[in-house]
């Protein structure tokens, strides 16, 4: 398979001059109706609800009664929130910290994966498996194992004669703690790696070998820039679901507001240290019944996510490889 | 290559789902066949659309739903419908239940919190006139409960069973500390002294025991701040008083039992015990020797059903040794029952409510529960009366210190507020005047915006 | 010449051995390395293997041990009691059953001669131990119906997500793989601009659009508690699984195409049997990603499904975590079953998965 396709010719299309021709209208008939249910899709379940949450965010909302128009106030409300900008400084703490670790985690473990081990099939297996466990059975796993006196990890810690930190009790570990939940969790990235990993030609790093490249230097010369589009790819990819972190900070909350040390503190705690932005996004809207507010808050959730994005997409000029195609 | 045959199947599920999709009702009794199959009265539930034969009650708490549903069978039984109880319902499905279009018949709520916003957005039935033409009797409901019910001239909201705090107090480690077994601290100034005899440090400098900790499990400032003589809001709801003493007293007096051994390590040791209601809770297990809480802990969900063992005693919580006219003060509050708007029919279930709000509906489900009777009637059940460390609860929620809290338009702004204060004050050492002031003002000026509409 | 020559010689020989060496010294460091992380990614789930099996009290003794513990219990003259160690401060520690506890007053028995009677604080005694799996944990946890008046157990749960989630895939697969192959394999005007309004979407945070649908789905369409809020919209595509399609379908030889077309297939045939039929890695890289996302998608059960009966694995699993306890080795029984079919799926269709995923379309 990967043969024949290595063999096959790309067809680009010349055809930019004659726009108009009998073919090209028939292949925009057809290709629009190809893509029919994404249109439809689109419409019903992005364009609508995008219109209407901007819309929705300049009112306040009544379940009952017509929504008061009220201007900007939900956004000046905002700006006075000093809950939001908790959630957005934590929200950022995850993109800045969590992301890149990620990444860089992935892509090591993809490596590993991708040397030809013995019991290869058995290793891909363990790295993947926390992600087919269920969220809220992992979430409250670790939410033990984390325990500063009983948790595994302290009491392991301890083994080493280190003093384990009050990882969920202090606010200044409750999010390392959650990025080393996250880190665990990360098969798909590892897989979506693994599979670049296996594009890169051998041809190449064969070449590099004879050479006498270290297997260090193939790694750094030609392996990292060969995957290159897979790094932006789930570097953009990580930093829109990381700004959009919300099952694990909800179960995360649920499963911390049964302990006694919470006070029984259902969002944030400690010390609104893992107060994120759709979490408290969420809270607003479906505890709080504030639709407008909750909706002013995604818009700002969206604008941000889209200036990392185009900022991330123009710095990566310089450093995606793109083989001959770019 | 897949098979002519996958396709075709694929095909026709993508239609099944298609038709699914364009007769959405039809599709909800195809997905909860299946549960009701082995429920022997499922013949008798079919055909919804008609109304009335099925009531939904949700119950925001449940520490015994086995029971519960087992209480309603009996209205039930003797109605011909079917009473199905859904017990623990978090509260976001609660919100998003009110708001979409299928509301539950009966609603019941751990507190009134929450009446307020729901009033003002429209979403629970006004229950003056639903209570008088199914016969319940206002007069019989002690006042002071009745009134959280109330906003504005309307009743939205029928307290069904009440709840109050004490202190509980473990006799083992007592009588191991070289402390009277039999004599709980009687002043907060006690309290603090014999907290500090029963928490035991190691060499470490870690807590092995710790004799009192004042937001164990949830916070208890609501019982605390009129001990120190005070609210947090006016008693006619208009003012808030975040940052008058009392609260800045209580918040300070609650601090102390941190800052004495480091917040880190009466967290680190508080994050170690149990679930609270397991026999891992940290009071049940004899880590925590002294704490507050309510009159459930008594009863066979909790300590009489986990722990049977334990050696304990219940008592008011303590006054302040300068104030002993302030013995006795403790805060009720407790379920309540609402009537969403919009349910399928509305004497249905108002004539549920009239049922659950009979003397001896509310005797048999508070009893089963340990909880304490929101009937004058239900209260004289000599069950009530038998178990002499419930009979505590009982006499402080009669006693004239109780207080109830006061709503207003914003309480869930103010709980959230306080609560975060309170966080920072005992978890992080913070100073309380600051930060209370700030949140004086901003609430001060929601509460006049919102009582200005 | 001829020096030089055997020069080299000595050094392709020397460099070869040496290669071998790095060889060695690299496997053993890979899989030094790769047992290690393993270790991190496994030893939860071992861990929640064996919670499993652990009894209440035994979930939250300290130390925690791996192996599952409980109260060993003797016959006492036909009684089945507790066996403690008694260890007064003016007295041996002893092995001893417990009759029975009153006001932090403890009478014990020696197993051994019943009428041998001890009296002392029930403080001074600690269970014996031993290690028994509790197998009854899993029955339990399949049967365990939280709300009994809704007769719901662990298998409604199981139902509701697999519908789901074998309405999402299908939904997916047909209605991305028809999109992108317009977008991969039919040139038409404005086509590109198009693709980036699809990849654009990815951008936007699902809170944008949830209030609005919410109510759409909810209010306008009375779709409140049933599964077609979170099927439907799989219906309609989405960005990221056109991306892979498309990707996947852009490294198809467009030959392969064009016979086809040249026998007077129409593109809709082409699609349907030439370019399907050779995506099978695609596709079930797809119908895993989307299952994985399906069966624990939180937040669109969360908003629409209301009732018990309803609930998906994911939110009914939070049963087991009730408001003020958690039921961790029912939870973790549960998730061991539900996680056991998942598993062993991965474990034969992963190289099909890992080789469908193409984001690099250049070496296509």
């Amino acid at each position: 398979m990967t043969a024949s396709q290595a063999s096959a010719p790309r067809k680009r299309t010349p055809r930019k001059n004659r726009r108009w021709t009998k073919r090209s209208r028939r292949n925009l008939v057809t290709g629009l109706l190809f893509i029919t249910p994404w249109i439809i899709g689109f419409l019903a379940f992005t364009f609508y609800p995008m219109v209407s949450s901007l819309y929705t965010s300049f009112t306040i909302y009544h379940v009952r009664a017509p929504s008061e128009w009220v201007g900007l106030a939900n956004y000046q409300e905002m700006l006075a929130d000093r809950r939001f900008w908790k959630a957005l400084y934590n929200t950022f703490y995850m993109v800045i910290f969590a992301v890149p670790l990620m990444l860089f985690g992935s892509f090591l473990c993809a490596v590993l994966l991708n040397l030809k081990l013995k019991g290869q099939s058995f290793y891909r297996l363990v790295y993947f498996l926390p992600s087919i466990i269920p969220l809220v059975a992992s979430t409250i796993l670790w939410v033990w194992l984390f325990n500063t006196n009983n948790g595994l990890i302290n009491v392991a810690l301890g083994h080493l004669g280190i003093d384990g930190p009050s990882w969920l009790t202090d606010p200044q570990w409750s999010k390392p703690a959650l990025i080393i939940m996250g880190l665990w969790g990360m098969g798909s990235t590892i897989i979506i790696y693994l599979s670049g990993l296996q594009d890169v030609p051998a041809s190449l790093l064969e070449a590099a070998e004879l050479d006498g490249a270290s297997w260090w230097q193939r790694l750094w010369h030609v392996t990292i820039p060969m995957v290159s589009p897979i790094t932006l790819f789930n570097l953009i990819l990580g930093v829109i679901a990381m700004f959009q972190y919300f099952t694990q900070a909800y179960i995360f909350a649920g499963a911390q507001s049964s302990t006694a040390a919470s006070g029984g503190r259902v969002l944030g705690a400690p010390l609104d240290s893992t107060l994120f932005y759709s979490v408290y996004l969420y809270h607003k809207a479906f505890i709080n019944l504030k639709f407008g507010y909750a909706s002013a808050m995604a818009w700002v959730l969206f604008i941000i996510i889209m200036i990392c994005t185009i900022v991330l997409l123009r710095f990566s000029e310089r450093w995606t490889y793109y083989g001959e195609e770019a | 290559m897949p098979g002519k045959r996958f396709w075709i199947v694929l095909t026709m599920l993508v239609v099944v789902v298609g038709l699914l999709a364009a007769c959405a009702p039809a599709a909800a009794p195809e997905t909860s066949e299946a549960p009701a199959a082995d429920q022997a009265a499922a013949s008798e539930a079919g055909g919804s659309g008609a109304g009335g034969e099925t009531l939904n009650v949700w119950i925001t708490w449940g520490d015994n739903p086995a029971q519960i549903q087992s209480l309603f069978n009996q209205y039930g039984e003797a109605n011909g419908v079917e009473v199905v109880v859904n017990s623990p319902v978090d509260n976001d499905k609660v919100i998003a239940a009110l708001s979409g279009s299928e509301p539950p018949d009966v609603l019941v709520l751990s507190g009134p919190d929450d009446v307020s916003t729901w009033v003002t957005e429209g979403l629970l039935e006004p229950l003056d006139d639903l209570a008088a033409a199914n016969g319940i009797d206002l007069e019989d409901i002690y006042p002071a409960m009745l009134a959280q019910g109330k906003r504005g001239d309307s009743l939205y909201a029928l307290p069904w069973g009440s709840d109050t705090y004490g202190l509980y107090w473990n006799k083992d480690l007592f009588e191991e500390a070289g402390l009277d077994p039999e004599k709980p601290p009687q002043t907060l100034e006690e309290l603090v002294e014999y907290a500090d005899k029963l928490t035991k440090v190691d060499a470490d400098g870690k807590i092995t025991q710790i004799g009192f900790v004042p937001d164990f499990s949830w916070s208890h400032i609501e019982q605390y701040a009129p001990m120190f003589g005070g609210y947090w809001v006016s008693d006619d709801g208009t003012q808030v008083l975040l940052d008058s003493q009392p609260i800045i007293d209580a918040l300070k007096w609650e601090q102390q039992f941190y800052t004495k051994y480091g917040p880190e390590e009466v967290l680190r040791f508080v994050s170690s015990t149990g679930d609270y209601a397991s026999a891992e809770n940290g009071f049940m297990a004899g880590k925590v020797a002294m704490t507050v809480d309510g009159e459930w802990m008594v009863g066979p969900n909790f300590i009489e059903g986990l722990k049977p063992d334990l050696w304990y005693g219940v008592a008011p919580f303590p006054y302040p040794e300068a104030y002993p006219e302030r013995a006795n003060t403790n805060a009720v509050g407790g379920t309540v029952v609402v009537i969403p708007s919009g349910v399928k029919d509305v004497d249905a279930s108002a004539k549920l409510l009239a049922w659950m709000m009979s003397p001896e509906v509310v005797a048999e489900e508070m009893i089963a529960n340990y909880n304490l009777p929101s009937s004058k009637t239900a209260a004289e059940d000599p069950r009530f009366h038998e178990n002499e460390k419930f009979v505590i609860f009982m006499e402080l929620a009669n006693d004239p210190n109780a207080t109830t809290q006061i709503y207003t338009p914003v309480s869930s702004e103010i709980s959230t507020e306080l609560s975060l204060i309170e966080e920072q004050v005992l978890h992080a050492g913070a100073d309380p005047e600051p930060l209370l002031k700030d949140a004086q003002e901003k609430l001060q000026a929601e509460l006049d915006k919102a009582l200005a509409q | 010449m001829a020096e030089t020559m055997a020069a080299n010689q000595i050094a392709a020989s020397q460099a070869r051995s040496s290669r071998r060496m790095r060889k060695l010294l690299e496997r053993t460091l890979g899989y030094t390395a790769a047992t290690m992380i393993g270790f991190f990614f496994i030893f939860p789930v071992i861990w929640m293997f064996f919670t499993a099996f652990k009894s209440d009290q035994d979930v939250f003794r300290f130390p925690p041990t791996l192996l599952p513990h409980a109260v060993q219990y003797v016959d006492v003259a036909g009684e089945r009691l507790p066996l403690y160690t008694v260890s007064p401060p003016d007295g041996e520690p002893r092995k001893l059953a417990m009759v029975k506890v009153s006001e932090g007053q403890g009478t014990y028995v020696n197993p051994d001669d019943p009428s041998e009677v001890f009296q002392t604080r029930a403080r001074y005694a600690e269970p014996v131990l031993t290690v028994q799996f509790q197998w009854h944990n899993f029955v339990d946890a399949m049967n365990r119906g939280a709300r009994p008046g809704l007769k719901v157990n662990f298998w409604t749960y199981f139902k509701n997500s697999s519908i789901i989630a074998f309405f999402t895939i299908i939904g997916t697969l047909f209605s991305c793989s028809l999109a992108a192959y317009g977008f991969a394999r039919i040139h038409w005007p404005g086509r590109d601009v198009v693709f980036i309004l699809v990849l654009s979407t990815m951008m936007l945070p699902f809170q944008v659009t949830m209030i609005p649908l919410f109510l759409f789905f909810t209010e306008t369409l009375h779709w409140g508690n049933t599964f077609l809020p979170i099927i439907v919209p799989s219906f309609f595509a989405n960005a990221f699984d056109i991306f892979l399609l498309r990707q996947f379908f852009r490294g198809i030889p467009e030959e392969m195409l064009d016979a086809a077309r040249a026998d007077g297939a129409s593109e809709f045939r082409v699609f349907w049997s030439i370019v399907l039929p050779l995506s099978k890695p695609v596709l079930a890289t797809i119908a895993i990603f989307t299952f994985l996302w399906a069966w624990n998608d939180f937040l669109g059960p969360l908003l629409y499904l209301n009732s018990p009966e309803k609930f998906t694995l994911a939110l009914g699993l939070q049963d087991y975590q009730g408001q003020r306890n958690v039921a961790w080795n029912q939870l973790m029984a549960a998730s061991v079953v539900f996680t056991m079919p998942v598993m062993i799926a991965f474990f034969f269709a992963q190289r099909t998965f890992i080789e469908g995923i193409k984001l690099t379309g250049s070496k296509g």
